[in-house]
């Protein structure tokens, strides 16, 4: 640990090590990034990892587009190979109200420049034989959608950070933020205290705690989200499926397994990490019923993560207004992985720059809260 | 024509000890054998023998032939033709032999006793005919008389004592052995002997067989299945193997053409083996002037054959020379009863039920547990469960710590009052079924003595690979002393961390390929290494990048080892390392199981 930073990230997830990566990329010496477990040990280690640009919001848009151009040279630019596979993304909509609203959304994400099909169940039934349509009343299809898997994503940022020299330390808890005339004079952490007069909060489900060690009320919370993982098998499922009326995702992983989760009904507030059969009583027969051939498959594994939620499920990123040099990148709501490697460039760019440059994101300053928002509603 | 008083066909073991006693009884005795030297089977086995010393346990086969021989030579009584093969039996107990294949020689004798043994049994499969598929003997006459490895990568069919010892011989060759295939669910020959050549990384496959052989102008390959009950492959469950040997071992049958020529009777019994000659108690067959002894009377092992031989020896002298041998040949059927009193001798048992030979009563024998002993001291672990005649560990042990009782089939049982960690037992045990532990607390390692017959034999400091009982990477060790024995079962003492205590069972030297660690995943230890290289520091990091322990088994297999590996990579302790999170379902289980959507409550 150095002694002092030019910028202390707080946060080893996805969203954290982007932002120093882009940071070290664009020259900036002494980042400090600080993890309290080890790399991907938060929501980063336990989502889906899918990638999506079919928002309803055209800011996710712009955001998720940004970063699939990323990802498509991620290797090259980071040094890792991250299963990264663009077998489009697949919404299926089951109700007359879902396929007015995917109509809308296709002309609002189409005008951002997107590639969208909207597809008959009869054309969804041709292109992928294996899914029951006979509750579908239509489809949308983004070829240029796809995944990737994002712990090996999270540990190639953080395997590059050593390498360029980032001060990377894991397994070390902030415990304070000092601020002083609202200017940051310095953290306090479970292994000494460093200098900084930068701070970015990227605590992803601990980003309202950290919010409150600077002074800053951040509007998050998180709450429990469960997800299984098959058997590996021969690839079968080329597109990432959500269905929002029945509520799940699934995608099939380079590895062969099938990952798939869904929101619980009530899902548990807080940092609760734990899992319950209802989860998997509730999964079996929907997946079950609109893909056939899971019957006989086995579920080897379930688990759960924390969605850091905000209240128009669209991220917060940018600088207090109380606090100067005081950042955040929090509350994304459960597609923090997809938009991390955008929101990291963005995120540098205001650190360097004072704005961001390539997408613009001021209206995802914590601001827009004081007046009437919008819900991101493309969520499970 | 020449006139023995007795003649021997066959220079095996039970040949052997049988002219033997006839020569030390000064009856005018010739035995005929077919090769160079007589010894039998046993010239070509390296492996020491199980039995009581009595009748030569602890004893390498060669050696025990070259003290057999070594027996009759120093008898004046005894001619030994060798190089001879008996071609007939002609009436008036007169034989014929053809010696170096150009003299006929004209025999006739008092009383016979034939001891020509057995023959391998052969597997009709597609391609048998290929070059480079042998009987299982023939692979051992090349490699271990004549020096000739036939291949480099073998496939054996059937794990009878005969399959696994020429797996070990094998591997002890430097050569590669894919698997050992076992029509039967289970091992066909000892348990210890098929431990040796699991840990050696051996799998057996149980309810296989072998379909065809591949390949045009010789063995390139093996075509195995699964087979059902009734040993019928089952379809879909086939696949190939590389293998440019493939050795058949599934059998002897024994060599009963002289004995018919000789008048015996001869019947089906397939619990001994096939046709074999009617015979009584004594040996002798249903013409009174002929005995028999060994493998051509049941398919068994050395020791039995020699005890047989030396009852047939007995019988002969008593008519001979008209001498009471009652005695002796009564203690003689008594210890062989011991012998075929274990649970590995119930065909043979029920086979010469058949003949009216019914088993004489002894005591019972027992079956003990493994015992691991007090920990912290340094003590002989017998791992030597199965109820086999031997007892070999109890007679070598000057302290009295081990005992078998008065049924050599019994399994020893380990006083730890009155064992001193002398590892005299080590060396002595045939199976190679006795190791040495040591836990040591203060230092977090343990130290554990294993038999080691291999080349070269490691050295002081060396770092080795661990392995455990199926001949997968545990951890590293390093070699911290090395005993050389003049029985070459050498004794290497390594060290490694103290968790492992229990789990690694051999070592091998660092191969380039690296050891599959994960076996679920196929995740090696090269590539957690480089994972860690990389600067991977905790145990989740490594599950996420090189996906181990994230298979089926949620790392109930490969969890510790993989700690092992990053505590010794990165010198932080495995108890202070984090392990994950254990999470539902702890076996897979199907999307079916809750299609009802819940167990109402």
């Amino acid at each position: 640990m150095i002694s002092r930073a030019s910028v202390v990230i707080i946060g080893g997830g996805i969203v954290g090590t982007s932002i120093a990566f882009n940071l070290a990329k664009m020259g900036v010496k002494d980042i400090s990034i600080f993890e309290k477990s080890y790399i991907s040990s938060g929501s980063t280690g336990r989502c889906g990892g899918g990638i999506r640009q079919q928002w309803t919001s055209p800011m996710n848009v712009r955001l998720a587009m940004r970063s699939v151009e990323i990802f498509r040279n991620f290797k090259r630019d980071v040094g890792m190979d991250i299963e990264y596979y663009q077998g489009g993304y697949l919404l299926l909509a089951n109700t007359d109200e879902e396929v007015i609203d995917f109509e809308n959304n296709v002309k609002m994400q189409r005008d951002e420049g997107l590639d969208v099909e909207i597809l008959t169940p009869r054309q969804i039934v041709e292109r992928f034989p294996f899914i029951n349509v006979e509750d579908v009343k239509m489809g949308t299809w983004c070829p240029t959608d796809g995944h990737a898997n994002p712990q090996i994503a999270n540990i190639a940022y953080a395997f590059a950070l050593k390498r360029m020299g980032v001060d990377v330390n894991t397994h070390t808890t902030v415990e304070d933020i000092y601020v002083q005339n609202n200017q940051i004079i310095g953290v306090q952490t479970s292994k000494g205290y460093l200098k900084t007069n930068v701070v970015v909060n990227a605590a992803g489900g601990f980003s309202r705690e950290v919010g409150v060690m600077g002074g800053v009320e951040i509007p998050t919370h998180s709450e429990r989200h469960q997800i299984l993982v098959t058997e590996g098998v021969n690839h079968i499922l080329d597109p990432m499926v959500i269905s929002f009326h029945n509520n799940y995702y699934v995608r099939q992983t380079m590895h062969g397994s099938l990952v798939m989760g869904q929101s619980d009904k009530n899902p548990v507030q807080g940092i609760d990490l734990g899992h319950t059969i209802e989860f998997l009583e509730e999964m079996a027969p929907k997946m079950v019923h609109d893909f056939p051939f899971m019957k006989h498959l086995h579920i080897v594994r379930q688990w759960s993560g924390a969605y850091n939620v905000s209240p128009d499920a669209q991220p917060i990123i940018g600088e207090s207004r109380d606090v100067s040099r005081y950042l955040f990148a929090v509350g994304f709501s459960g597609h923090g992985f997809m938009l991390a490697p955008a929101v990291g460039e963005a995120v540098a760019e205001m650190i360097v720059y004072g704005s961001s440059k390539t997408v613009d994101i001021s209206n995802l300053s914590i601001e827009r809260f004081k007046k009437k928002i919008k819900r991101e509603r493309n969520v499970v | 024509m020449k006139e023995y008083e007795a003649v021997v066909i066959g220079g095996g073991p039970a040949g052997m000890v049988g002219a033997s006693e006839l020569g030390s009884h000064g009856v005018k005795t010739l035995i005929v054998d077919e090769n160079d030297i007589p010894g039998g089977q046993l010239v070509k086995q390296t492996h020491k023998f199980f039995g009581d010393h009595e009748h030569y346990a602890s004893i390498r086969g060669f050696e025990i032939a070259e003290k057999l021989r070594g027996d009759i030579q120093g008898l004046a009584d005894v001619e030994i033709a060798t190089s001879s093969t008996v071609i007939g039996m002609y009436p008036g107990n007169t034989l014929v032999y053809a010696k170096d294949d150009d003299i006929e020689v004209k025999v006739s004798y008092k009383k016979l006793l034939i001891a020509t043994g057995a023959m391998e049994k052969q597997l009709p499969f597609i391609n048998s005919d290929l070059p480079g598929v042998y009987g299982a003997g023939a692979v051992q006459t090349l490699m271990n008389e004549y020096g000739v490895m036939p291949g480099k990568r073998f496939l054996i069919v059937g794990s009878g004592n005969i399959g696994l010892i020429l797996a070990y011989q094998l591997l002890q060759s430097g050569v590669e052995v894919r698997a050992i295939l076992e029509a039967l669910g289970k091992i066909g020959g000892y348990l210890v002997h098929a431990n040796k050549v699991r840990r050696l990384g051996v799998p057996i496959l149980f309810k296989h067989t072998i379909l065809r052989a591949i390949g045009d102008e010789e063995v390139q390959g093996a075509v195995v299945a699964q087979v059902d009950d009734k040993f019928k492959p089952i379809p879909g469950t086939e696949k190939e193997l590389v293998v440019d040997t493939i050795c058949i071992a599934v059998g002897l049958t024994p060599l009963t053409e002289l004995a018919e020529q000789a008048n015996c009777e001869i019947r089906y019994i397939p619990e001994l083996g096939g046709y074999v000659p009617v015979r009584d108690e004594r040996m002798r067959t249903t013409n009174p002037d002929v005995f028999v002894a060994g493998d051509i009377s049941s398919i068994e092992e050395a020791t039995t054959a020699m005890i047989e031989g030396k009852i047939s020896a007995l019988s002969m002298i008593e008519e001979i020379k008209d001498v009471n041998l009652e005695k002796e040949i009564e203690r003689e059927l008594d210890t062989l009863a011991l012998f075929r009193s274990g649970p590995k001798s119930v065909r043979i048992r029920s086979g010469l039920k058949k003949f009216g030979v019914k088993q004489r009563p002894v005591p019972s024998s027992s079956q003990n547990g493994l015992q691991i002993g007090p920990a912290g001291k340094l003590r002989a672990i017998v791992d030597c469960t199965e109820e086999i005649p031997c007892n070999s560990c109890e007679a070598i042990c000057k302290f009295n710590a081990i005992h078998i009782g008065e049924n050599i089939n019994s399994t020893p049982v380990v006083d730890y009052d009155k064992c001193t960690g002398c590892a005299t037992c080590v060396s002595a045990c045939p199976g190679l079924a006795i190791y040495m532990l040591k836990e040591n607390p203060d230092t977090s390692t343990a130290t554990l003595g294993i038999p080691y017959e291999f080349l070269p034999i490691p050295e002081v400091g060396q770092k080795m690979w661990g392995m455990d009982g199926n001949g997968n990477y545990i951890c590293d060790v390093t070699v911290k002393r090395v005993i050389k024995n003049p029985n070459k079962t050498n004794i290497i003492y390594v060290e490694f961390p103290l968790e492992f205590a229990q789990m690694v069972k051999h070592t091998a030297f660092p191969q380039k390929s690296s050891p599959i660690i994960c076996r679920c995943e196929e995740v090696t230890l090269e590539q957690i290494e480089q994972a860690i290289d990389s600067g991977a520091t905790d145990f989740e990091e490594l599950k996420r990048l090189t996906r181990v322990t994230m298979g089926p088994c949620g790392g109930k297999n490969c969890k510790l080892i993989v700690l092992g590996i990053l505590s010794r990579k990165t010198g932080v302790p495995i108890s202070e390392l984090s392990h994950g999170t254990s999470r539902p379902p702890v076996k897979p289980v199907e999307f079916s199981l809750f299609s009802k959507g819940g167990d109402p409550k």
